[in-house]
């Protein structure tokens, strides 16, 4: 009964607005060209307006003020604009508070930057060829909450008594009790909001890196991301670290303990930045 | 006054609160001196400054090697006497089943404690470990200290 709720009330989730939504779509699918990106930004003043302010955060403390979408792209590349551009479009829903996860307006929002910036920063590392999708993708991944949260909070006590006492971790405890978790939900919401196939299945997985076949690093990617997100104490919620880690992922992606401390720091010196970046994001 | 990850505050201000948000991995140290009202609160996210020499320069407080005993002389600084100090330590919370050299928040813990053996701390109260993030806060005025797991409100610990 409470999961057809849950299924009937991701059915109504609105996909923010329709240039958002397409946005996402293209920005998240890796066949798309630059050409279709600059196509819907242009027409749009308001995505436009939002892109610019980005471009002119602090974050990346640019020389000379950015004017154009043409000219973005030119100071930053279309990779890193087609990151911001999800920024400035994905936040709609994140940005609420989330009650059954104790995370007040704004914070699972900045969780969810930070872990896609991370995201943005292993990519690139691991040379990996769709940026933009890996970090959109790290981005929405924690949607399925936006809808869960309620039910979480109704059943708080029995979820986290399994926690504390059955040692499962919090998403599995979602499973036990609602019938679903916040990641397959994410992965319905990103399927029904008709994303690529990629792009659901890293959401669908970004918990549980272990059912990927070996060739795709974007999941172990994401998945690491969030980890160092979850180590760092950004946007921590109720859920707290109560995730499973998988030592086979570190290896698969030859992270060393140098690799991953150097990561810690190089995020840490960005905190103050991503702030700056959260607020540019808001559209006010 | 709002201590961040990496960061460090002393202070004798008795209308001071320090309070330091969602520690992970990372470890809050909290020390009171009751009898000169001196507080300080450190957030440290590493062990060892030796991962990054050019860093610890210029933030040493990232690292606990370093941020510890830094946190320790600037409360002296402002009077306060080791023998006098009230040691609270939280967080070094880690992610189900981390294991080896991910599991950075049994790392910061085991430095904290050899770095307190060797220099004869003694931890007043300490809530350590497990899947929780942690907040905590201390009234420099009062000396009163309150702790925030994940799951649970707000308790006062000291």
């Amino acid at each position: 009964m409470r999961l057809e709720q849950i299924i009937e009330e991701m059915d109504l989730l609105e996909a923010v607005t329709p240039s958002a939504h397409r946005l996402l779509q293209v920005v998240g699918d890796p066949k798309s060209s630059v050409g279709d990106l600059v196509e819907i930004i242009q027409y749009d003043q308001a995505l436009t307006a939002n892109l610019l302010r980005i471009c002119n955060s602090p974050y990346f403390g640019l020389r000379n003020e950015i004017h154009s979408v043409k000219q973005a792209a030119a100071y930053l590349g279309m990779d890193k604009v087609a990151c911001l551009v999800a920024i400035g479009s994905g936040g709609e829903h994140l940005r609420k508070a989330q009650d059954g996860y104790d995370l007040h307006e704004g914070e699972l929002w900045r969780y969810s930057v930070a872990s896609a910036l991370i995201t943005q920063d292993l990519a690139e590392r691991y040379a990996e060829k769709h940026v933009s999708l890996l970090f959109t993708a790290a981005l929405l991944k924690d949607i399925g909450k936006v809808i869960l949260s309620r039910y979480v909070k109704e059943l708080f006590r029995e979820i986290i008594t399994a926690v504390r006492n059955e040692g499962l971790s919090f998403m599995e405890a979602e499973r036990k009790f609602l019938g679903i978790d916040h990641a397959e939900l994410g992965a319905k919401v990103a399927a029904k909001w008709r994303f690529t196939q990629a792009m659901v299945d890293i959401i669908g997985n970004h918990h549980s890196p272990d059912r990927v076949g070996n060739g795709d690093l974007s999941i172990p990617i994401v998945y690491l991301s969030d980890c160092i997100c979850m180590m760092m104490g950004i946007g921590l919620g109720s859920d707290g670290l109560a995730y499973r880690y998988y030592p086979g992922v570190a290896e698969r992606l030859k992270f060393s303990d140098a690799d991953l401390q150097r990561t810690m720091i190089r995020f840490r010196e960005k905190l103050k930045a991503v702030e700056e970046l959260v607020n540019y994001s808001k559209g006010e | 006054m709002i201590v961040g990850v990496g960061d460090m505050k002393v202070s004798n201000n008795p209308e001071v609160v320090l309070v330091t948000y969602s520690l992970g991995s990372c470890i809050g140290v909290c020390i009171y001196d009751s009898t000169v009202r001196v507080g300080g609160l450190l957030h440290y996210m590493l062990p060892e400054h030796s991962i990054d020499h050019v860093k610890e320069r210029h933030a040493p407080c990232m690292f606990g090697d370093t941020g510890i005993p830094f946190l320790f002389k600037e409360t002296y600084k402002l009077g306060a006497k080791k023998n006098r100090l009230k040691v609270i330590v939280v967080g070094g919370a880690e992610i189900l089943d981390q294991q080896g050299f991910f599991n950075i928040g049994k790392r910061n813990y085991a430095l904290l404690r050899k770095l307190f053996w060797k220099n004869n701390v003694m931890i007043s109260f300490e809530d350590v470990g497990g899947n929780v993030n942690r907040t905590l806060k201390l009234e420099v005025g009062t000396g009163v200290s309150w702790l925030k797991t994940s799951g649970n409100g707000m308790r006062r610990i000291g």
